[in-house]
């Protein structure tokens, strides 16, 4: 009784802190800047601390249209750029960058590579000029691939060492198969061995320019002096369109897919469960936060309550959705000990059929709603978030009101829609489930659960 | 991860002076309340939340045998029930109040981290000074937690070669302080724990007078006193926590760790004693931790990963602490490197320091890297509530944040040479190697 009253105490109190965190708290609009070339940035001023972020991400150069013999060619293709350029190697250039203390980094995503950087204010122009001359004349040596090349390599041997990272990479084969979202972002023992530099200056030609490039540069510095440092860094840069990589439709699995790594030495099971998600631009967005948060996405989730908090069963359980252009992914994750991974699955089955089946209390849907409002102002407080925030809305074109319809999404959700967000997405029939552990002594215990593929973990490939 | 032990080298703390416009010392609100509860306030309106941070001095070097891994153990009792907040409630209360939270053991100390909405902060430090010393321990929850801990090792150590060979290498070069081992503690004395003896640890170290709390974000400042000497003022202070009375004898000679089991790939740390944050040698040492090991630049990486390439990676350093503990170096070999020539370069880089010291751009380039970093941290309130209390910890005092680049800036080249002649020698050294056996190839 007088719990449920200081419930409800608490309720009002913030419900009243959540209408006005949403009043006082908006995305702040940038300034639209272009450059000589078109390239679009946009830009905000801060004050506070005498530094700068600036991120600009090119259209068609990530790995949505990587050949599958070139596994992981987009990712190399990025990380070479920055081992040397025009007058400057490789040693060159990390020693410049980190004499100033500066962050720049350029990466390859599913479709599109991102030009990353972060620095004091006062050095924002050597690092710019760094970009720039690694971006636009980058030298892929021989001599420096052959070097990446042995390190990806032995990355995917020691990822069999650990099998909580093993277990991804088996997912992602499981799951996506041949679509470009299943080819591993270092390369595989296969494609590393084929491909050579020419392989990489060849995409990079064909991949990178700098038409439909967008960027943003937030911090401590004035408009007048940043567009003219980004003008001398790219706004000379010429090059012809570039194919725009728009990926295949994601997988959606049909049927249930089981598949078992056999890792003698493993003390615990570990393993990950996906399913078809909903697209970026899906209007379920708002409830499937809502629904999910109270899955698995917090810490008092059902998954880590039912795994972690009332069983012990593990350290940590939780789920995720990942959303793309053009479909998406649902994922659950745990790991326990061996003798317990049968337990932990029933579990999670008995709680999939759960939440489309009867779906959450009004208690619930009200915590999780106060929990995305109240947690939202810090994921986008420093000047870093804020440049991905607008790089991803304009990318996306998403519209900068994006995040204010997202809050009053959060707010709409109900009972009912939060529930259907559940049937519509939380799986039980169609689903990829991977499990790294010792075959010995779990096997058995997987038996109830369908017919599983099974595979040794020093077996090469993932 | 949600209530992670911050193991070994985890307190790696950037931090520097020259501080223009906001956060300046005078920004800081500092008090103190009669049973020695030390608050820092500073107000920041940027969003409209806050961030609490309670730190204890107490960590895996108040520990002993059969209770080690205890204090992190207790950071997990902290949410499992108190006085008025059942087990689960300090969660679904918080949660459903819009906040969020962490917390992290180390060597030295134990941080309780929330992020919340400004208009949640009576309830958040209602439930904190609530859990400071009314933690309940319920008898069930002590046993299903524990279990949660052993899952923990189990991923953090048992299934990760690297960790298996630190706590190895830790253990052998420190014989006799508790560092000797890694917070997470030993599985039989997680399997062990008593809860009276973990109850005993508690009052102990959970008092008033040895934490500190920050509050950085919305709100005012008096309000925020006022509703912190209301929650937190009728705690009784307690007696003074014992000091830690083991001093780690000198090691007299190199000692190597050879650990053989199934594996893809090989794996190298070596270990040498280093100082505390109060020895004066500690800022020379740092400077040359970040010049050795620090970005693709650094001395060891270009030699061993750019030029031998014998290895993929290397990382490691001198962390933060109390009591002397370790220099690492960790070396990711290529699967078929000599480990012995890996070492061999090592020693090589370490006598061409000892002779000819640092270059002056490479001392320039750790005070720049300092700057960087310490701004950096200071764009979130989290990040200024974080600087606070880690600085606090480790040096006494929060002020040390301030001057701590004087410190730095006044490093030369010949105090540089005298640390690395004083503690990179062959008997403060300590070599351990991770041999694959079989493994698929």
């Amino acid at each position: 009784m007088s719990r449920r009253t200081r419930l409800l105490a608490v309720c009002a109190a913030v419900l009243l802190a959540a209408t006005a965190a949403q009043a006082a708290f908006k995305l702040p609009l940038p300034e639209k800047l272009t450059l000589n070339n078109g390239i679009v940035i946009y830009y905000l001023k801060t004050g506070e601390v005498p530094m700068v972020n600036f991120l600009l991400n090119l259209k068609g150069a990530g790995s949505a249209q990587e050949p599958a013999e070139l596994e992981g060619i987009a990712g190399l293709t990025a990380d070479q750029i920055m081992k040397g350029t025009a007058g400057m190697n490789a040693e060159a250039v990390s020693e410049a960058l980190d004499f100033m203390g500066a962050r720049l980094n350029i990466f390859a995503s599913d479709e599109y590579a991102a030009v990353n950087a972060g620095c004091l204010t006062e050095h924002f122009p050597k690092v710019l000029e760094i970009a720039s001359a690694c971006l636009t004349k980058p030298a892929f040596l021989d001599e420096e691939f052959d070097k990446v090349r042995q390190i990806r390599l032995n990355g995917l041997k020691s990822a069999k060492d650990n099998p909580g990272q093993a277990v991804r990479y088996y997912f992602l084969k499981a799951y996506f198969g041949n679509h470009p979202l299943g080819q591993l972002p270092s390369g595989s023992d296969a494609s590393l061995a084929k491909m050579t530099a020419a392989d990489l200056r060849a995409y990079y030609k064909k991949y990178y320019g700098p038409k439909g490039a967008i960027g943003a540069l937030v911090g401590n510095i004035e408009k007048a002096e940043a567009l003219k440092l980004l003008n001398a860094a790219f706004g000379g840069w010429k090059g012809a369109d570039v194919p725009v990589s728009t990926m295949p439709p994601i997988p959606e699995p049909k049927g249930i897919k089981l598949i078992l790594i056999d890792k003698p030495d493993a003390t615990q099971a570990y393993w990950v469960l996906g399913s078809r998600g909903y697209a970026l631009a899906d209007k379920i967005y708002p409830q499937a936060a809502v629904m999910n948060t109270l899955f698995g996405g917090r810490f008092t989730s059902w998954l880590s309550t039912e795994m972690r908090i009332k069983r012990g069963l593990t350290y940590g359980a939780n789920s995720n959705f990942q959303t793309y252009r053009n479909g998406g992914v649902f994922q659950a994750s745990s790991y326990t000990r061996n003798e317990k991974i049968g337990e932990m699955l029933d579990i999670l089955f008995d709680l999939l059929k759960k939440a489309g089946r009867d779906g959450f209390s009004p208690e619930e849907i009200e915590s999780s709603r106060n929990y995305i409002q109240g947690q939202f102002p810090p994921t986008l407080e420093s000047n870093g978030s804020k440049a991905n925030a607008y790089v991803r809305l304009a990318f996306f074109n998403l519209g900068f009101d994006y995040y204010d319809k997202y809050l009053a999404g959060i707010q709409a959700t109900t009972q009912a829609s939060a529930k259907e967000a559940a049937a519509r997405l939380i799986p039980t029939d169609n689903y990829v489930l991977v499990v790294v552990g010792k075959a010995a002594e779990i096997k058995d215990q997987l038996k109830k659960f369908g017919t599983w593929t099974e595979r040794k973990i020093t077996d090469p490939g993932f | 991860m949600k209530k992670a032990a911050a193991c070994g080298l985890a307190l790696f703390l950037a931090a520097a002076t020259f501080l223009p416009g906001a956060f300046r010392k005078e920004d800081i609100k500092v008090h103190k309340l009669d049973n020695g509860l030390r608050i820092l306030l500073v107000e920041d309106h940027a969003i409209p939340n806050a961030a609490l941070y309670t730190y204890f001095r107490v960590g895996s070097r108040n520990e002993r045998p059969g209770l080690t891994g205890v204090s992190h153990f207790i950071e997990h009792m902290m949410f499992n029930g108190s006085t008025k907040v059942a087990p689960g409630e300090f969660d679904r209360k918080m949660e459903f109040a819009g906040g969020s939270n962490n917390a992290s053991t180390g060597n030295d100390r134990t941080g309780y981290t929330d992020w919340f909405p400004a208009a949640a902060l009576e309830e958040m430090l209602q439930m904190e000074a609530d859990r400071m010393q009314g933690a309940s321990f319920d008898a069930k929850v002590f046993e299903s937690e524990r279990q949660v801990i052993a899952s923990e090792r189990r991923m953090g150590v048992d299934n990760n070669n690297n960790a298996i060979l630190s706590e190895n290498v830790n253990a052998t070069a420190i014989m006799a302080h508790p560092y000797h081992w890694d917070v997470i503690g030993w599985m039989s004395d997680i399997q062990g724990w008593r809860r009276n003896e973990v109850m005993d640890y508690y009052r102990t170290y959970y008092s008033p007078n040895n934490a500190v709390l920050v509050l950085v974000g919305d709100f005012a400042e008096a309000k925020a006193l006022e509703l912190i000497r209301k929650y937190f003022g009728p705690i009784p202070a307690g007696p003074p926590p014992p000091a830690v009375l083991t001093v780690e004898p000198p090691q007299m000679g190199t000692k190597r760790v050879v650990i053989k089991k199934e594996a893809q790939v090989p794996a190298l740390e070596i270990v040498w004693h280093a100082p505390s944050v109060t020895n004066p040698d500690y800022y020379p040492m740092s400077v040359l931790s970040q010049v050795l090991l620090r970005g693709q630049s650094s001395r060891l990486y270009r030699r061993l990963v750019r030029q031998e390439q014998l290895a993929t990676a290397v990382y490691g350093g001198q962390p933060e602490t109390i009591d002397p503990y370790l220099f690492t170096i960790t070396v990711q070999p290529k699967p078929d490197a000599d480990l012995n020539k890996i070492e061999a370069v090592i020693e090589e880089e370490l006598a061409k320091v000892k002779k000819e010291g640092l270059t002056e751009a490479e001392i320039q380039k750790v005070l720049n890297i300092t700057r960087s970093d310490f701004y950096s941290g200071l764009q979130t309130i989290a990040g200024k509530a974080s600087q606070l209390a880690e600085t606090e910890m480790a040096y006494g005092g929060f002020e040390k944040l301030f001057t701590i680049m004087d410190d730095y800036a006044a490093v030369k080249n010949a105090q540089i040479i005298a640390a690395a002649k004083t503690y990179f020698t062959e008997n403060n050294k300590t070599v351990g190697t991770l041999i694959p056996l079989g493994g698929g190839k």
